[in-house]
């Protein structure tokens, strides 16, 4: 009993650290717990699932309002629409002679069978009008060549199957909606199962949404998932690029001259309280469609934190170093290139990674003035169908995109800036080899230099 | 103490350290002080922390200052290194009026103030880059500095992997490197413990023996001021100004066991007498925090 009464002891001391196994487990812990908790919510009928999502549908007579495969609705609508599916059906089989249906009318019947088809890879998601594929699909469930499972038809709805088979069997083999007989055909019975309301899609189906999407070739003129991706990247980037290019230097020089602190924080400070996207229009405007403005607006959203950020950062370097440095002969220029920069180089660099982060934001509203573009209207455009499945991926890869960057950086700390003490040997001996053609080259033009 | 009362004045020179002395006097002023005064504005109103400070420091001198808190010895080396500028009054080095920090007045920080982005090395080879020396030269220049405070082995360290004393070693070595022709070192062993700081006095003598400077070292502790100068200038607080400057009669060279000799113990009581003037302290009874019994064996 003893080993295992030391595993649970020791987890809570204040203000201690827990031992690298620990610590690692209650990491992976951190991001399996909410994964957990999704897939219990999901997956877990008595829990929460307050709606049936339809996985076969049907329309009714004499009501508008269509719901397709996928939908959404409530247990009592649910409850209403099967009996009024069967009642139509009964109907049906009751009158004679049959009434008289379109031939477009029992397309739409033959169609009930698409949702099921599609996902069995039976058809591909694109072709979901693709009649004479459909109309196999009717004969193959007949005559039990193909048995759906996911989802698997009631009998009933077998049934259905095959007395509608028994009327469409005799059409030509090769399909026409011409050849559609013009008695009405039965109607399949809704089936559907309890689920979670649209906005909480199972990870499963997230999973799917997400890998569909990204493998999936757009049609002409529309850009994939991965030029979205890039698309998203590059605006973030360049925005952040040109805010670093204008920021870190003015940032530094309101750090270390008076002179220019007073000149520019003030308005600076003044500036960031404007939120960056009630520029939007007015950046549109100016810079017209296209990236620019989007650009400008990562810009505008970072620079001025940038310039605040920096000029505090570059102020906390010990004044103590720089009066050292004067003692030594150092001239100001020099103090500004040999101490001032070296010395925050650091600082500045996690200072930059934070601000990176929220440069993020900032892109997300960017994608959405002037012509939507990027991952951003991706998510707009399917969350307005209320797809929240195909919205959930690209949410998350941004997230991912993020987290990730953010954790090689901060391993990079430790390479660029060895004296910070979290550097390893291995990754020094790394940076040694990268500079190593900088330093022949530097010894070269040393030696140029002296005159012997 | 019943034994310091039959010590000798600390005014007694044995004929040697006296000849010495005379000697010193002969050399040329290496750094002449004059009636320097410093204020500060604050906003309680004008604060003087040096008032009307005079000295000379001759060629090759160890000199120490002393006093109490608040009498203006960090005041006095920031003055003197040229990071702040005097109220008035002037500082001349060998003949030459100060006017601002440069690499001819070396200093060295109570918080070692190294660079933590270069190794000691590079450390080292700052001052006579700056200079504009090469990068070879300069790094053959910092290898003997380095060789001289005993840090070779850890010419490729960053001052983060050192300890207290090595980087004190480090810093040292950065302003020699710089050749300077004064020295001021402002409490440069405070931070160190007891056994580091006894290590380093001795170091810092050897140092002083082999190189070509004069060094002026603030501190407030007597057994430092008088194991390593001179002379000792003892400052009285608020504002500071000179109280006495004093010959130490303590033969050179200088080693541990000199700490209880009478000359030493002479001149040590006497500044301790000056800094904290006696019947001043000890005089309030402790308050008694607790009623408990008197015990014989603990007063």
């Amino acid at each position: 009993m003893r080993p295992l009464a030391s595993l649970f002891k020791g987890w809570f001391l204040i203000r201690r650290d827990l031992s690298s196994s620990r610590r690692l487990f209650l990491t992976a812990v951190s991001f399996i717990l909410p994964l957990a908790l999704w897939c219990f919510v999901s997956y877990v009928d008595w829990i929460w699932h307050p709606d049936i999502k339809l996985q076969l549908s049907s329309e009714r007579e004499g009501n508008s309002t269509v719901f397709t495969a996928g939908d959404h609705i409530s247990p009592g609508y649910y409850q209403e629409m099967v009996v009024a599916t069967r009642a139509e059906n009964t109907r049906l089989l009751a009158s004679t002679p049959p009434p008289k249906s379109s031939k477009r009318a029992n397309q739409k019947l033959l169609r009930q069978l698409a949702p099921v088809a599609i996902s069995h890879d039976w058809l591909p998601y694109t072709e979901a009008q693709n009649d004479a594929v459909i109309y196999h699909l009717w004969r193959d469930i007949a005559t039990g060549t193909k048995v759906p499972t996911d989802p698997a038809l009631t009998p009933e709805n077998l049934d259905i199957v095959k007395q509608n088979w028994a009327q469409l069997a005799p059409l030509a083999a090769d399909f026409s909606l011409a050849s559609l007989p013009e008695t009405p055909l039965l109607k399949l019975i809704p089936q559907g199962l309890p689920a979670n309301p649209v906005y909480l899609p199972a990870p499963h189906e997230v999973w799917r949404s997400g890998w569909r999407d990204f493998k999936a070739t757009p049609p002409e003129g529309e850009l994939s998932m991965t030029q979205r991706y890039q698309h998203s990247l590059r605006v973030i980037l360049l925005g952040f690029f040109w805010a670093c290019v204008i920021g870190v230097p003015i940032g530094i020089l309101c750090g270390v001259f008076d002179f220019f602190s007073k000149l520019f924080e003030p308005f600076v400070d003044f500036f960031r309280y404007m939120p960056a996207p009630t520029f939007s229009t007015l950046l549109v405007a100016v810079l017209l469609a296209g990236d620019a403005p989007k650009i400008a607006l990562v810009f505008i959203g970072t620079v001025f934190q940038m310039i605040l950020v920096v000029s505090k950062t570059t102020r906390l370097l010990d004044p103590s170093l720089l009066e050292a440095a004067q003692t030594l002969g150092a001239s100001p220029r020099q103090m500004l290139t040999r101490v001032v920069i070296p010395g925050i180089l650091p600082n500045l660099y996690n200072d930059l990674r934070i601000l990176l982060g929220w440069a993020w934001t900032w892109l997300v509203i960017a994608e959405l003035i002037g012509v939507k573009s990027g991952l951003t209207e991706f998510i707009e455009t399917q969350g307005r169908f209320r797809n929240f499945d195909r919205v959930f991926p690209v949410i998350i890869l941004i997230g991912v995109t993020g987290f990730v960057t953010d954790q090689i950086l901060s391993w990079l700390h430790g390479i660029i800036f060895p004296w910070t003490g979290r550097g390893n040997p291995i990754a020094q001996a790394f940076l040694r080899f990268l500079f190593w053609p900088f330093r022949q080259l530097s010894k070269l033009s040393d030696r140029a230099g002296t005159p012997t | 103490m019943a034994a310091a009362l039959q010590l000798p004045s600390y005014l007694d020179q044995s004929p040697e350290v006296a000849a010495r002395f005379q000697r010193l006097r002969e050399r040329p002023v290496a750094l002449e002080v004059s009636g320097l005064t410093k204020t500060f504005e604050t906003t309680r109103g004008t604060v003087t922390a040096l008032s009307d400070v005079s000295f000379s420091v001759h060629k090759r001198e160890f000199m120490c200052v002393i006093g109490p808190s608040g009498c203006g010895k960090s005041t006095l080396a920031r003055v003197l290194a040229g990071l702040e500028a005097p109220t008035s009054g002037d500082v001349r080095v060998y003949g030459q009026p100060v006017s601002g920090p440069g690499p001819d007045r070396g200093m060295v920080f109570q918080s070692y103030t190294l660079f933590p982005w270069q190794t000691v090395k590079q450390n080292v080879m700052f001052g006579p880059l700056m200079a504009g020396a090469s990068r070879n030269s300069a790094e053959s220049e910092a290898r003997q500095w380095i060789e001289l405070v005993g840090l070779t082995k850890f010419e490729n360290a960053y001052p983060q992997q050192l300890s207290g004393g090595m980087k004190q070693r480090v810093a040292i070595a950065r302003a020699l490197a710089n050749q300077p022709r004064v020295l001021f070192m402002d409490e440069p062993f405070g931070a160190l413990d007891a056994q580091t700081r006894c290590q380093m006095q001795s170091h810092l003598l050897d140092i002083w023996k082999n190189v070509d400077i004069t060094i002026v070292f603030i501190t407030h502790d007597l057994d430092e001021a008088v194991f390593l100068s001179d002379r000792i200038l003892v400052l009285d607080p608020h504002p500071g100004r000179v109280r006495e400057m004093i010959e130490v009669p303590v033969p050179r060279p200088r080693h541990n066991d000199q700490l209880f000799e009478p000359s030493f113990m002479a001149v040590r009581k006497h500044i301790d007498n000056l800094i904290h003037p006696p019947g001043q302290d000890h005089q309030k009874e402790s308050p008694v925090l607790r009623l408990v019994a008197r015990d014989p064996d603990v007063v």
